[in-house]
């Protein structure tokens, strides 16, 4: 449902420019959860932006379900990877936000709102104000309210990088949960590895700048995964073939940063 | 007084750079349109709003003047003086506030209440006390400079990074180095910005205390233009003072950000 | 720690007071230039019922309201403005930092030939002298709403109206209220300083009557009581901010 054909970005001049991302194509069937990982610096986030339809590809095409992506795309949801809630509408009003664009009345918005801030496991916080609530806890209203919307290609980029290391992993678990309770097509821009494997029916390798399209592994673990499924054997594998890619990638922009 | 609550222009991120030229003098010419547009329309008084072929003559009229130049010779002497006084006391002050928690607790908060209300009720206790020559208009001008002065030096003192005082006592700095070697080049671009908060302030004191009660001086200058209701005279007398004190200000506004600029690291 | 020191505070600036009480009986300061604290002190229940106090300080309230209230509406509506056509803001924002740093308040006899010797003259003034900054507080205010809230409106398809409505306004709301205080507080200024200098009016006047009829005690008194006024209304201002912004 979506096709990226041929995308390429470049900042500056013919001459004198940086080439952030260079000629990736990849497709997403309906139902998939592909992660993209890749070093830092390495172009994701350009490619992020193209998709969400924020930033304009300087040549190839971004096609969700048939049409060609101009803009922000109506049936693609975003979640950034800063915190970004509304911070002075409350934890439902910022939920029911894409509901109240759509013209839906107050009660239906509120009720059709609180499903989804269920689903992200902050039932009880509706009446709350972002400043109230911790980071995780903001980011998951953020993920409620993307969901909300209804979108038929959830598009994130990494959401969980300005949290610590356990409440990553718990909310790891939840858009697990979620993904399989939702079928949620879903594309996920991240540098955890362990994160990718988890998470992902594909995983796309990008290498260092220019970004390009280095590998596309299958992750071929049995679903639904659970939080046990980190300490099995093949799981253990799958991380250990995407490092080796991604370690060559990462030195190499080690080396450009002079370190 | 447009400066009295300590908001600095740094704090506006002011559009700037190169492609601003163009659009800058786009409005000044507009302006400088409607103003004639306005004047030649006859709304109001000629006298009143002149065209610019006039205002230009008052301006011209009033630098050829010698007289002009005495005047802002007296107003200039008492407008350094007024900032060599209330500019050293209010970072002597300042300085007190800034390293002493206590004196802060004690003390800070009967400035800052201060600081905003208008200074130029004071001028007839100045007079009583400094009487009715320069002496008074000098007071005005500190007085009007010392609160905010205060204020940014406190803050730019408590402002300096406590890593970089650890720094200087694993190197076993002694008093005076570390105040050399770390809270001054810390501290010069709030300072900076505090003069030219003091500057304003001083500025308009010094000139309303001239109006109300002077015999030389810009201000003085002003009111007698009033009281002989010549109004190109009066236009230039303010048009220069404006450009004065917008030029007086840029020049600190660029120093202060040369400073901040060095400060945090990146080469200028 | 701070209890006591504010504590502290208090006790010097009322032993300072002392002193120069003693220092005047003594002779060390002239009681004709500085007059005794006591005196002014008794001097202030004969300011409010001789000279009108209650009613000065209305008319001194209503012109600042007066300018304030207008500076924030003219301010903000102008600096929306600005920040919408970034090529208008290129070209007037400088103007108007010029103007903000300006002494513009010099140019009072300007508007007395212009509008006569009025209550209209004071707003004017304190309304000219209190725009720039609102004007400068508004255009900083929308330009530093985080871009990701920007991203998140334009993810959802919302158009530059909608933007605004849904986005811009509520993000930069705190900026407006600021601007906002310190309308009111250019205007509390320039409205008692013209009144001074132009003796017309409210409580600056008051000063300046009290002053030319050699009333040193009144004079000293009149002064303390619009400092009193002032920073109250300061502290009002502030605190009136600080509740607004926590309320989200």
């Amino acid at each position: 449902m979506l096709s990226v054909k041929g995308v390429s970005k470049r900042f500056g001049t013919a001459s004198d420019g940086v080439t952030a991302v260079d000629d990736v194509s990849f497709d997403i069937r309906p139902g998939e959860f592909v992660s993209v990982i890749g070093p830092s610096g390495c172009g994701k986030s350009t490619l992020f932006n193209i998709i969400a339809g924020l930033q304009a590809a300087t040549s190839g095409q971004v096609i969700v379900e048939g049409t060609a992506v101009r803009g922000p795309h109506a049936a693609v949801g975003t979640v950034f990877q800063e915190e970004s809630c509304f911070p002075w509408r409350t934890v439902v009003d910022n939920v029911a936000f894409p509901l109240e664009l759509s013209g839906m009345g107050k009660a239906e918005r509120h009720e059709r709102a609180r499903h989804f801030i269920d689903l992200v496991g902050l039932r009880g916080f509706e009446r709350r104000m972002p400043s109230e609530l911790s980071g995780g806890m903001r980011q998951r209203v953020c993920i409620a309210r993307t969901l909300a919307g209804q979108p038929r290609l959830l598009l994130m980029d990494e959401p969980f990088a300005a949290l610590d290391e356990q409440t990553r992993l718990l909310l790891g678990d939840k858009v697990l949960q979620i993904q399989q309770q939702l079928r949620q097509t879903t594309l996920l821009i991240t540098h955890s590895i362990t994160e990718a494997v988890q998470l992902s029916d594909r995983v796309l390798v990008m290498t260092y700048r220019p970004g390009r399209f280095k590998r596309l592994v299958p992750i071929e673990l049995p679903r639904p995964r659970t939080a046990d499924a980190v300490t099995s054997p093949e799981f253990g594998a799958a991380v250990a073939s995407l490092w080796a890619d991604l370690r060559e990638e990462a030195s190499r922009g080690m080396q450009d940063a002079g370190g | 007084m447009a400066a009295a609550t300590g908001i600095g222009r740094s704090t506006w991120g002011l559009a700037s750079g190169p492609g601003t030229a163009g659009p800058r003098l786009a409005a000044a010419l507009l302006l400088g349109g409607g103003w004639q547009a306005l004047a030649m329309s006859g709304l109001l008084f000629q006298d009143v709003m002149p065209p610019l072929q006039v205002l230009a003559g008052g301006l011209g009229a009033v630098v050829l003047d010698g007289g002009f130049w005495a005047n802002a010779a007296v107003t200039g002497a008492e407008l350094f003086l007024a900032l060599l006084i209330g500019g050293v006391a209010g970072a002597a002050v300042g300085l007190l506030l800034g390293v002493s928690a206590f004196m802060s607790a004690a003390f800070e908060r009967w400035i800052t209440w201060l600081g905003p209300t208008p200074k130029i009720i004071l001028f007839p206790v100045l007079i009583l006390l400094c009487g009715v020559g320069p002496g008074s208009k000098v007071a005005m001008g500190a007085v009007s400079c010392f609160f905010p002065m205060v204020l940014s030096t406190a803050a730019a003192v408590r402002g300096v990074d406590p890593v970089l005082l650890r720094v200087a006592r694993s190197f076993r700095c002694g008093p005076w180095q570390t105040v050399l070697k770390i809270y001054l080049p810390s501290t010069v671009a709030p300072l900076l910005n505090g003069v030219r908060l003091g500057f304003g302030l001083a500025l308009i004191g010094v000139l309303l205390a001239e109006t109300k009660l002077s015999n030389q001086g810009i201000g003085f200058a002003v009111m007698q233009a009033y009281a002989r209701f010549d109004m190109p005279r009066m236009y230039g007398l303010l048009i220069l003072v404006v450009g004065f004190a917008a030029a007086v200000n840029i020049a600190l506004g660029h120093g202060t950000r040369l400073a901040a600029g060095v400060a945090a690291g990146r080469d200028r | 720690m701070r209890a006591g020191a504010a504590l502290f505070g208090l006790v010097v600036v009322a032993g300072l007071v002392g002193l120069v009480q003693v220092a005047i009986g003594a002779g060390f300061i002239d009681e004709y230039t500085v007059p005794r604290p006591m005196e002014i002190a008794a001097a202030l229940p004969r300011l409010v019922r001789e000279e009108h106090v209650a009613s000065r300080f209305l008319v001194s309230a209503a012109e600042t309201f007066a300018a304030g209230a207008l500076a924030t509406v003219v301010g903000t509506a102008l600096g929306a403005a600005l920040f919408r056509w970034p090529l208008l803001r290129r070209s007037f924002e400088p103007w108007a930092a010029v103007l903000a740093a300006a002494p513009l308040v010099l140019a009072y006899p300007l508007f007395l030939v212009l509008f006569g010797r009025s209550s209209v003259t004071v707003v004017v003034i304190a309304f000219v002298s209190a725009l720039p900054p609102v004007v400068l507080q508004t255009v900083s205010g929308f330009s530093s709403v985080r871009p990701v809230l920007l991203a998140v409106g334009r993810s959802f398809g919302l158009g530059r109206r909608s933007e605004f409505r849904h986005v811009l306004l509520p993000a930069a709301l705190p900026s407006v209220f600021t601007g906002l205080r310190l309308a009111l507080m250019f205007g509390l200024i320039n409205v008692i300083g013209v009144e001074f200098l132009i003796n017309l009016g409210g409580l600056g006047a008051l000063i300046n009557d009290l002053s030319e009829r050699y009333d040193l005690p009144g004079t000293w008194a009149a002064i303390g009581f619009v400092v009193l006024v002032s920073v109250t209304f300061f502290v009002l201002l502030d605190g009136g901010e600080r509740w607004l912004r926590q309320r989200g």
